[in-house]
């Protein structure tokens, strides 16, 4: 019964959330890393999935946008469990780059959109054997 | 020393071994001394070569004069000069024949050290310098062999006159120039790497010039005959020498020499290795020279111009086998097999030629095989232990032979390579052909052993009285003796043809094949069959007895008609050649009858290392005493009758010529010997076909080596080409199918990649959890 | 009671797989609600078996904002409309930037929403609406045909549970059971001792130091005598140094709240003073992205004549549909 009275505390935890105190959160002992790891596989693999399954080009890459986010949320993980920055550090390049990537594979689906009129990735097979 | 020791030596054959040792230890040693003297003959290679230099840079240049055969006839005397004065300045040393051997140094050539230590150590050395070796049988050879050279190239200078305008005439000159400069080297050699350097060289000589018209399919063919032939004498001929190294250690004549005279005196079995060497230079002389099994490819080389076949393949290159045979006598009295060998091989191959000569319709031809037969007879005489006789033969032989060749060149060279004698007749009564025709006869008469006045008489008697002064040979005396009336028939059934009778001739097919390149003279290249006004001697005026090319009758004067053939008679230079040559068979008689061993070529002969006393002594002791002892003809002494048997045979053979082919005779095609064939049936048909030799060896040797390189050849196709097929193939059926993965989808790419991901890490995360 | 169980991990990514695959648009029935409820019940499981002991269930917010990260996560790649699915995306963004507030990295959750839905969502909408077949008058907005199917759903789920199990047995083991220790442990803590006029104002604040003290400046290095591994701070009169008598020690325990390095403080130590280059590398990248969208924006293309045959076959057909069928 102690573990349901800690799940207790871990709410009442929870509730009492406040940004900038030193012990905040306090009850965040109770959540271990691998939680947090194994979310971000799991939205790895579902961005992994849509990437292999869906045909629209623009989904396919929110797809890829959706497994920048898993990487991200593992590194902030790991910079809060090594208690160190550079994680989070470089979870501001990951953004970067993501945003890079929108921008001119974004303008490249233009390009391809105007060419084919379709958004269909399966039209481009240029490179069939 | 030498020379004094080899004058006390007698010629029967019970002079004792340790005699015979002695002299050639002393032989070694005074060679040890390395007496001077010989270096001119090191002029002989030199001019040779440089003449063959310039007369590459003659083709080079385009010369289209006639500067390259000057350039050859005037290094070749050079040459010819300098064998003369070396040869009459050692001679006088020691008086007559004998000659102390000597080595004229030329240059380090291959020299080889292995294994520890200096001489006598572990280890071990290989000489083999570009080194002379001067003895008195190097001086025989190489008299002639330049002499000849000397006289065929100028017959030559005349008679390739028709490539005068290509570089035909520079290649034919350099070739020669090379080939006497090989054949220096092998005569002169003073170790076996040296001579088998000049050995291959004759024979590549000797394909180049048979191939001369390379255009001419038959030729080329006649070339890579004799140039395979020649192979397989060649590979025993090196085997021999490999073994003689690794036998002795050494390859050097001087050096050998002793070795070989320590198993002379019997006192020690001779090993299995000294008495196969013998055999195995037996088989490259006879690749060489012509002989059963090998002999078939020398009528077939006489494709190549009429020069070549006079020099090369009748008076000096065959020879070579004769010379190595003479040059190891020693080493061949050693062995129990060798003598027979050569002895029966040499009898039965002079037998089988004169058979083909007798049958034979193409002149040239029939001298190819009267060549291969008196070559038979030097190496029966060899075999018999006379290498005195043999070394006469060739001689003599050089000389005639060369003299019969340049008589049927110029016949040929003036009747557009007509050879046929079905077809000719009576050429010497044409005008311009006398000196030819009286040449040819000399030369017929020599071939023939005709008694007292030919020196073809003298040296022949004397292989057959040695032939049958031993009791195990008599055998070979007789077929020689059968040989000798069968050469003496088929010798003047020419002669009586092509001579004599009534006036008669048509055209080769030379008139028509100014195409060729071939060796007719530059009158009937002009204007392929009109050949009077362009002929440049003017010497080919009509001939009162000129006959139109299809053989009708002219009586009258200048036909000038269109398609009207006259024949060419031969200008100054090949006369002289011919007329010095019949001159020079005349000149060797009184060489028989000076010197105290069967005259002068007995003592030079003697003066060597083929010194038959030595030899027939060490045989003996290699035979355990049943080595040859004197035999008798007919219970006579051979060497006292012989002289009459053989004149009787030989003029029985001219008469045989005389009543079948002369006498009665009308028309140039028949005569009366054809009646005589329905009797002789198929033998004479066989003879004809030169006894289906050449078609035993296409089902022995030609047609299966042909059948298993087809077997090869579809191994190669199916298994060899199968293979690198199936690797060229492996790659493409595996893409093909694994191409299918490329479908350019990108969804495609991304689930591969996915799942390889997802098995690294599965394979990754097993291996750690474990 | 240690709940931790691969099996229960494996049954999760299966049970997930089946759901995913189900919620995945396809031809046929689709029935999305049961495919996300089973999807559901997975991450029920996957989490079950991450829980070592009851002790270590993490807290309730931690649930709520997983929850919606995935079911936000799997709308986007199993909703048909594109247009839907950016918004989908939105709401993940939105939940992992409450994740990330619970991990106390507050500077990029907000970075987080602001670059992400704010910029890079919004761009995906444009071209969204930019590059689907507007609807024609008379016509019912229909659905490109490559929306509505997706491709290989049953294998692609496959491997990607495969992919998650794996990925989830590595990352449960290990130092990743490790409980997250309190925020205030930064490595980044020490970099207080930069900010000694913030630390002296909240002390003045705090009335921890009197008029006329400050925090003295070890001369040796010329930094100011805030040691925060110590746990001390010296202050003293003006022109007083350290080891002087008259310096004042204040604890740690009588710090007051903000004197702390507040996580934006700590992430900014971290960019400018670690990593320098990369942002000047960043910086450059970004700038060349804006110069390749902009020539690739300006550039003129037309159909292709295979795309253009067919347009044009279409428009003899059925030349009221057009566009795609």
């Amino acid at each position: 019964m102690t573990g349901f009275a800690s799940a207790m505390s871990a709410l009442t935890g929870a509730a009492t959330l406040t940004l900038g105190q030193s012990d905040f959160p306090h009850p965040m002992h109770q959540v271990t890393l691998a939680h947090y790891l194994v979310l971000s596989a799991l939205l790895f693999g579902i961005g992994l999935i849509g990437f292999i399954t869906r045909r629209n080009l623009i989904i396919m890459f929110l797809c890829t946008e959706l497994m920048f986010q898993a990487a991200g949320l593992a590194l902030i993980a790991f910079s809060r469990f090594h208690l160190n920055h550079t994680g989070e550090t470089f979870v501001i390049f990951v953004l970067t780059i993501a945003a890079a990537e929108a921008a001119m594979a974004l303008a490249l689906v233009v390009l391809l959109f105007r060419r084919r009129e379709t958004l269909d990735a399966s039209a481009w097979s240029e490179l069939r054997g | 020393m030498l020379g004094t020791l080899a004058q006390h030596g007698t010629d029967t054959v019970g002079d004792g071994a340790a005699a015979a040792g002695a002299h050639v230890a002393h032989a070694a040693e005074s060679i040890a001394a390395a007496t001077p003297g010989a270096e001119l003959m090191l002029a002989v290679p030199a001019l040779t070569l440089l003449a063959a230099i310039l007369c590459g840079l003659c083709a080079a240049f385009r010369v289209r004069s006639k500067l390259p055969a000057w350039l050859s006839v005037g290094c070749l005397g050079a040459s010819f000069v300098c064998v003369l004065l070396t040869y009459l300045n050692l001679a006088g040393e020691h008086g007559a024949g004998g000659i102390v051997p000597r080595i004229a140094h030329g240059f380090e050539w291959l020299t080889f050290q292995w294994g520890r230590g200096g001489t006598g150590g572990e280890g071990r050395s290989f000489v083999a310098d570009f080194s002379l070796y001067v003895d008195s049988l190097t001086c025989l050879w190489m008299l002639f062999v330049t002499g000849l050279a000397t006289l065929i190239g100028l017959y030559a200078s005349e008679y390739m006159v028709g490539d005068v305008k290509t570089a035909g005439y520079s290649r034919f000159f350099a070739a020669f120039n090379l080939f006497v400069l090989s054949m220096s080297c092998l005569v002169m050699a003073d170790n076996l790497v040296l001579l088998y350097l000049g050995w291959e060289g004759v024979g590549l000589c000797s394909y180049l010039l048979i191939g001369y018209f390379y255009k001419k399919p038959s030729a080329v063919a006649a070339a890579k005959k004799a140039f395979i032939m020649n192979r397989i004498g060649d590979l025993g001929l090196s085997l021999g020498l490999m073994l003689t190294f690794v036998h002795f250690g050494t390859v050097q004549f001087n050096e050998l020499w002793p070795l070989i005279q320590s198993y002379a005196s019997g006192a020690t079995p001779t090993p299995f290795i000294v008495q196969l060497i013998p055999v195995l230079f037996t088989v490259g002389a006879f690749g060489k020279s012509a002989q059963i099994p090998l002999y078939v490819w020398l009528p077939d080389a006489m494709e190549g111009p009429t020069p070549v076949s006079a020099l090369i393949h009748a008076a000096t290159m065959v020879t070579a086998g004769v010379y190595l045979v003479a040059r190891f006598l020693p080493i061949y009295a050693l062995s129990e097999w060798a003598l027979p060998i050569v002895a029966w091989g040499g009898a039965l191959t002079a037998l089988l030629a004169a058979t083909i000569g007798m049958a034979q319709f193409d002149i040239k031809r029939i001298m190819a095989y009267s060549t291969v037969s008196q070559l038979g007879y030097m190496f029966a005489g060899l075999g018999v232990l006379g290498s005195v006789g043999a070394a006469s033969h060739v001689f003599t032989h050089a000389f005639f032979k060369a003299l019969l060749f340049l008589a049927c060149g110029a016949v040929m060279h003036g009747f557009a390579g007509q050879l046929d004698l079905r077809k000719l007749s009576g050429v010497q009564k044409m005008p311009g052909w006398r000196i030819v025709g009286l040449t040819m006869l000399v030369g017929c008469l020599n071939l023939a052993g005709f008694p007292l006045i030919t020196a073809g008489f003298w040296s022949k008697d004397m292989i057959l009285a040695d032939a049958f002064s031993h009791p195990q040979f008599r055998a070979i005396g007789w077929i020689l003796l059968i040989t000798a009336g069968l050469t003496a028939y088929y010798t003047f059934r020419v002669y009586f043809r092509v001579f004599m009778g009534p006036k008669y001739f048509e055209p080769g097919d030379e008139l028509h094949a100014a195409a060729h390149g071939d060796d007719h003279g530059e009158a009937h290249d002009a204007a392929g069959h009109v050949t009077h006004s362009a002929a440049p001697h003017g010497q080919h005026m009509a001939a009162e007895g000129a006959l139109a090319a299809k053989g009708h009758a002219h009586d009258h004067g200048h036909a000038d008609a269109h398609g009207v053939f006259h024949p060419h008679p031969p200008g100054w230079a090949i006369n002289l050649v011919l007329t010095i040559l019949a001159l020079a068979t005349f000149a060797a008689i009184p060489l028989f009858f000076i010197g105290d061993h069967h005259g002068w070529v007995g003592d030079l002969v003697h003066g060597s290392s083929s010194n038959p006393a030595s030899a027939a002594a060490a045989h003996e002791a290699a035979m355990h005493g049943h080595g040859p002892h004197g035999g008798s003809f007919l219970g006579m002494d051979p060497h006292a009758v012989m002289y009459y048997v053989s004149a009787v045979v030989g003029i029985i053979g001219i008469g045989i010529a005389f009543v079948l082919h002369l006498a009665g005779r009308t028309t140039p095609a028949t005569s009366r010997a054809d009646a005589l064939l329905p009797a002789l049936g198929p033998i004479a048909r066989a003879a004809q076909h030169k006894w289906y030799v050449d078609e035993l060896y296409g089902v022995l040797f030609v047609t299966p080596l042909r059948v298993l390189s087809h077997i090869f050849h579809l191994i190669d196709k199916l298994l060899v080409d199968g293979l690198v097929n199936l690797f060229g193939w492996l790659p493409r059926g595996i893409g093909s199918f694994v191409r299918r993965s490329q479908s350019g989808v990108l969804h495609d790419y991304g689930l591969r990649m996915a799942s390889g991901l997802a098995i690294i890490l599965l394979i990754v995360l097993l291996g750690v959890l474990r | 009671m240690d709940l931790f169980n691969p099996l229960l991990l494996y049954a999760g990514c299966a049970l997930g797989a089946v759901g995913v695959a189900v919620a995945l648009p396809r031809r046929g029935i689709n029935p999305q609600v049961v495919g996300g409820l089973i999807a559901a019940v997975a991450f029920g499981l996957i989490m079950l078996a991450l829980a070592r002991s009851l002790d270590h269930l993490p807290t309730v917010t931690f649930y709520i904002f997983g929850v919606i990260a995935v079911g936000g996560a799997l709308r986007v790649i199993s909703h048909p409309r594109p247009v839907y699915s950016a918004l989908y995306f939105i709401l993940t963004i939105l939940a992992s930037s409450g994740l990330y507030l619970l991990l106390s990295a507050e500077f990029m959750a907000f970075a987080l929403v602001i670059v992400y839905a704010g910029a890079i969502l919004i761009t995906y909408l444009f071209v969204i609406m930019l590059a689907t077949e507007t609807p024609t008058a008379d016509e019912v907005e229909a659905l490109a045909e490559y929306d509505r199917y997706s491709r290989e759903p049953i294998f692609a789920t496959a491997t990607g549970f495969v992919l998650i199990a794996v990925l989830g047995t590595a990352l449960a083991g290990g130092r990743g059971a490790g409980s997250l220790t309190p925020a205030t442990r930064y490595a980044a803590g020490r970099h207080l001792s930069e900010l000694s006029v913030r630390v002296e104002r909240s002390l003045r604040e705090a009335k921890l130091i009197e008029p006329g003290e400050h925090i003295i400046v070890n001369d040796s290095l010329g930094r100011p005598a805030i040691d925060v591994e110590g746990g001390t701070i010296l202050v003293g009169r003006s022109g007083a140094e350290a080891g002087q008598t008259e310096a004042r020690i204040i604890p740690r325990e009588q710090w007051p709240a903000d004197v702390h390095l507040n996580n934006t403080e700590g992430v900014a130590f971290s960019l400018l003073s670690s990593h320098p280059g990369a942002i000047e590398i960043a910086g450059v990248i970004l700038l060349m992205a804006m110069l390749g969208a902009v020539v690739l924006a300006r550039k003129r293309v037309d159909l292709d004549e295979q795309a253009r045959a067919e347009a044009d076959r279409r428009q003899l057909v059925d030349p009221v549909v057009g566009g795609s069928s």
